[in-house]
């Protein structure tokens, strides 16, 4: 029987699912843009954005246009890695039904 | 709250959040700069074919002008399926994202009217104002672009407006500005509109994607 235990624990905290399901639903995210739809702080967001990267769901890109940009795109790892955790829900929310 | 109330709550949260980041380009930059390419080039060709003929012969049949431009939609089209899929590829999506499922619900009803347009066009035997046609195909293929808007970057919105506009502008243009004995006017609001505004479009997009410098940094 599937339940919240099985879900991965680093992707389940609040802000960093946040997170993931931005990155999810497009190519990348400047790191302005992702402050602005989370309104996150710069400290809180980078936490965040860091531990997704060393666990290797994020990929961060950093490019010179007028100004310094970072932006931030889900790695391979990471889209399926969250892919999981959507099926855990999925699982659960069959499993209730039943 | 059970298991399940959670786990329902945390999907639609998540739905919620994917559906308002969603942004999708309907249209990308390379097929804008061919597709710009293909339309000046045709305007080009027709006008090149219409100043090749006796004085006083008649101009480039109604229904052939109609067929050349459909023949140029098709070819677009099928290299805008090539493009968004080498992208869809390159980024481990389906060809058919739910982006891309969005972008075709909201464009499939503003495609009703040029469709009976133009199957009007073709059924009806007198000569039609090609201008009428024309104006039709741009301002509503312009209402297309807009009815991404919630979802598209402002890029494309911006085109849907020049789009839109200048549909408006050539129902009114031709007859009340200036004699047009050849009828090419028609012809030189295709190339203008899905010549010129996409090459402008291609080059703004592609302008504003070029880094001068990127680094990738690997996990640590």
């Amino acid at each position: 029987m599937p339940d919240f235990d099985k879900l991965d624990k680093a992707i389940h905290e609040k802000g960093r699912l946040a997170i993931m399901t931005l990155l999810a639903s497009r190519v990348s995210w400047a790191f302005q843009d992702l402050k602005a739809e989370l309104k996150m702080s710069d400290g809180n967001l980078v936490t965040h954005l860091r531990t997704l990267h060393k666990l290797g769901f994020v990929a961060v890109t950093k490019e010179m246009r007028d100004r310094p940009q970072t932006s931030y795109a889900l790695t391979t790892k990471g889209r399926s890695a969250f892919t999981d955790y959507l099926k855990v829900l999925e699982q659960i929310v069959k499993a209730g039904k039943e | 709250m059970n298991d399940r109330a959670r786990a329902e709550e945390h999907l639609r949260v998540i739905r919620s959040l994917m559906e308002r980041a969603t942004i999708y380009r309907a249209i990308s930059a390379p097929t804008a700069l061919i597709g710009g390419l293909l339309a000046v080039a045709t305007t080009f060709v027709i006008w090149w074919f219409d100043r090749s003929q006796a004085p006083g012969a008649p101009g480039l049949d109604n229904r052939l002008f109609a067929e050349i431009w459909l023949a140029i939609l098709a070819v677009v089209l099928a290299i805008n399926t090539f493009f968004v899929r080498q992208e869809a590829l390159r980024d481990g999506r389906v060809l058919l994202s739910s982006g891309a499922r969005l972008a075709l619900r909201a464009i499939a009803p503003c495609l009703l009217i040029p469709a009976a347009t133009t199957i009007w066009y073709f059924r009806n035997a007198e000569p039609i104002d090609q201008e009428i046609l024309v104006a039709v195909w741009i301002a509503f293929y312009g209402l297309c672009l807009l009815a991404t808007a919630l979802f598209a970057p402002r890029s494309l919105v911006l085109l849907g407006w020049a789009f839109l506009l200048s549909g408006l502008l050539l129902i009114f243009w031709p007859k009340s500005f200036g004699a047009d004995p050849r009828g090419l006017y028609p012809n030189f609001a295709m190339g203008a509109t899905f010549g010129l505004y996409h090459l402008v479009y291609a080059v703004c997009v592609w302008a504003s994607r070029q880094p001068d410098a990127r680094e990738i940094l690997a996990p640590e």
